[in-house]
């Protein structure tokens, strides 16, 4: 019965996906899988704590890019040793992951509590605070970010060759998935359900509602920060200005692309971002239309206008309407 | 937080609920004017008043929604005036909401569910499953005394709204609170669903303390012991359903205006 329960369609057809990636890098080009595959997963797995807090706390949070920032700085402070670039402390590579973890979830914890007796509209405003101060705070602050960022970032020597990278960021999208999803059904994210339904009501019940949402918020920006590691190490270098606004809302665009109510909607979104991103400018006669690498971001918001049009719900939304179309012709029922 | 445990206090207190002076202003508009009520233990009390007569308002003093502006509540003997909502269940307080409040996305046992894990403050079950044996079966046992045991695992935004009436109450008694506010529990269910929510009140704890705000006065009368009616925010009379019905006063200002549906 419990093993049924799991074993839908949309988990197996999930489970297919898993093994299809992890199989990938013997079937695609490495350039698909280290560059936009890769990509794709660190992008996805940021704007899948964008989805968690939104879909399970009703919290829209535009500071997830910080604290993937934060942890991509800090890692950088903590590892590199001689240079002239960030604080230089020299320390082991898993000792700056461990480092650039801690302070990320502090960071979070404090931002959480601060901002959890807001809701809505103030709480995206504040958390885009965040994201702006925490903008200028690195770009001002040369010593913890390198005049122009911290640059020849190595990543752990486990994840040495690009492949190792991209396993690593399949390894961690997959854990936060189930995760999330998981943390759903304890009692905690019941809770957190209960808080973003109705937060009057469950303090009526006996919960502490800005506790609950700080806790989540704390567990996004631990995940988000996990992503940051990938991404600097993707990259191999930070500066501040990828965590200025324009990026912050990219970040939050993508989850808006997968679907703000889909998890899975998140890699969904961070790969028809990087897809664009990446193939944009090969496409055949584009720049005849005036289409240039320049106007990159109108091609995107045009895409989020799109789809914004046909489906709310974002690319997970039409694809579960397809779905629903299909059933219905076919003569099944919903379960 | 030195909260009373939900056990009962050393020596116990004449009054379970005692609101003294209470005074609730919003800007300019006084919901409630010097409003006094003293409730014995395992007392079963109905506040009935025309609408905007401040009986919502009175509840969400008791509860703790809303701060009064000027007077006290005391629960058990504790002043409670400024202690926030979430630490009233832990003193054997649980209410219910004019309109249901249950949480839309979530099954009715999981909504069970979140009411015991709230009152408990069992902040140990917060990362255990759902699925927790006993947490199930006292959540089936409460759905089962409000007739909701088919629907354990349907969506609560789901029910027909009599169901939710009854899942606002399962939720309310799952964690077999001592004083129990029922704000309109009767209001848009049909005949049958009425005569089954006063066999269930009936059947309720004779220690436990009943507050119930009601427009169905036949429910109001078969249920309470004392009537309290309230009118622009004051107390106008209390007492027994028989009195109050006979009160001319009372048929002038409510009952005479206000036809019972």
């Amino acid at each position: 019965m419990k093993l049924r329960e799991h074993l839908t369609g949309e988990t197996l057809a999930l489970a297919g996906l898993v093994l299809v990636l992890a199989l990938l890098p013997s079937l695609a080009t490495a350039f698909f899988v280290n560059f936009v595959m890769t990509q794709t997963l660190i992008l996805g797995l940021a704007a899948a704590t964008i989805v968690f807090l939104a879909k399970y706390g009703g919290m829209t949070s535009l500071a997830q890019l910080l604290m993937f920032g934060i942890a991509g700085f800090m890692f950088g402070n903590a590892a590199l040793d001689g240079g002239a670039r960030g604080l230089n402390l020299g320390w082991h590579p898993w000792a700056a992951v461990g480092f650039a973890i801690l302070v990320t979830t502090l960071v979070a914890f404090v931002l959480g509590a601060v901002a959890s007796r807001t809701t809505g509209i103030y709480f995206l405003m504040l958390t885009l605070v965040y994201g702006v101060v925490g903008y200028f705070v690195f770009a001002q602050i040369v010593e913890i970010s390198g005049p122009g960022g911290i640059t020849s970032i190595q990543r752990p020597e486990l994840l040495g060759p690009p492949v190792r990278l991209y396993y690593a960021g399949l390894l961690l999208s997959v854990l936060a998935y189930a995760g999330f999803r998981m943390l759903g059904r304890t009692a905690f994210g019941l809770a957190l359900q209960g808080v973003r339904d109705d937060p009057v009501r469950m303090a009526s019940l006996g919960f502490n509602v800005p506790l609950h949402r700080a806790l989540a918020f704390t567990l996004a920006g631990f995940v988000a920060g996990l992503a940051g590691l990938l991404n600097v190490w993707w990259n191999g270098q930070i500066d501040p200005a990828s965590i200025s606004i324009g990026p912050t809302l990219i970040l939050l665009i993508i989850a808006v692309i997968g679907g703000m109510s889909s998890l899975a909607g998140a890699w969904l979104g961070a790969f028809v971002y990087v897809l664009v991103l990446t193939y944009l400018r090969d496409l055949p006669l584009v720049d005849r239309i005036g289409i240039t690498e320049a106007r990159f971001n109108t091609v995107i918001g045009v895409i989020v206008l799109v789809i914004m049009v046909l489906s709310p719900e974002g690319l997970t939304g039409i694809v579960q309407r397809l779905r629903g179309t299909t059933r219905k012709e076919l003569g099944g029922i919903r379960p | 937080m030195a909260s009373t445990p939900a056990s009962t206090p050393a020596s116990t207190p004449a009054s379970t609920v005692e609101v003294r002076a209470v005074t609730v202003a919003f800007g300019g508009l006084r919901a409630l004017r010097g409003v006094d009520l003293d409730i014995a233990r395992g007392e079963r009390l109905a506040i009935i008043g025309p609408n905007g007569a401040g009986k919502t308002t009175l509840f969400n003093v008791i509860a703790g929604d809303i701060a009064p502006t000027t007077g006290a509540v005391l629960i058990r003997g504790q002043d409670c005036t400024h202690l926030p909502s979430r630490h009233r269940p832990r003193l054997g307080l649980a209410r219910t909401y004019q309109k249901a409040r249950a949480f839309a996305g979530l099954t009715v046992r999981e909504n069970i569910y979140l009411a015991l894990a709230g009152h408990r403050g069992r902040h140990r079950a917060l990362w255990r499953s759902s699925a927790d044996r006993r947490m199930r079966d006292e959540a089936a046992e409460a759905a089962a005394r409000v007739w909701l045991s088919g629907q354990l695992d349907a969506v609560a935004g789901e029910l027909a709204h009599g169901q939710r009436r009854q899942l606002e109450l399962a939720m309310a008694i799952a964690t077999r609170p001592d004083v129990l506010l029922l704000d309109e529990p009767a209001s848009g269910l049909s005949r049958g669903e009425r005569e089954r929510l006063v066999e269930l009140l009936e059947s309720l704890d004779e220690q436990l303390t009943l507050l119930l705000i009601e427009h169905d006065m036949d429910v109001a009368f078969r249920i309470a012991g004392r009537v309290v009616v309230l009118a622009d925010g004051e107390q106008v009379m209390a007492g027994s359903p028989e009195q109050v019905r006979a009160d001319p006063h009372v048929h002038r200002i409510y009952l005479g205006t206000e036809a019972p549906a």
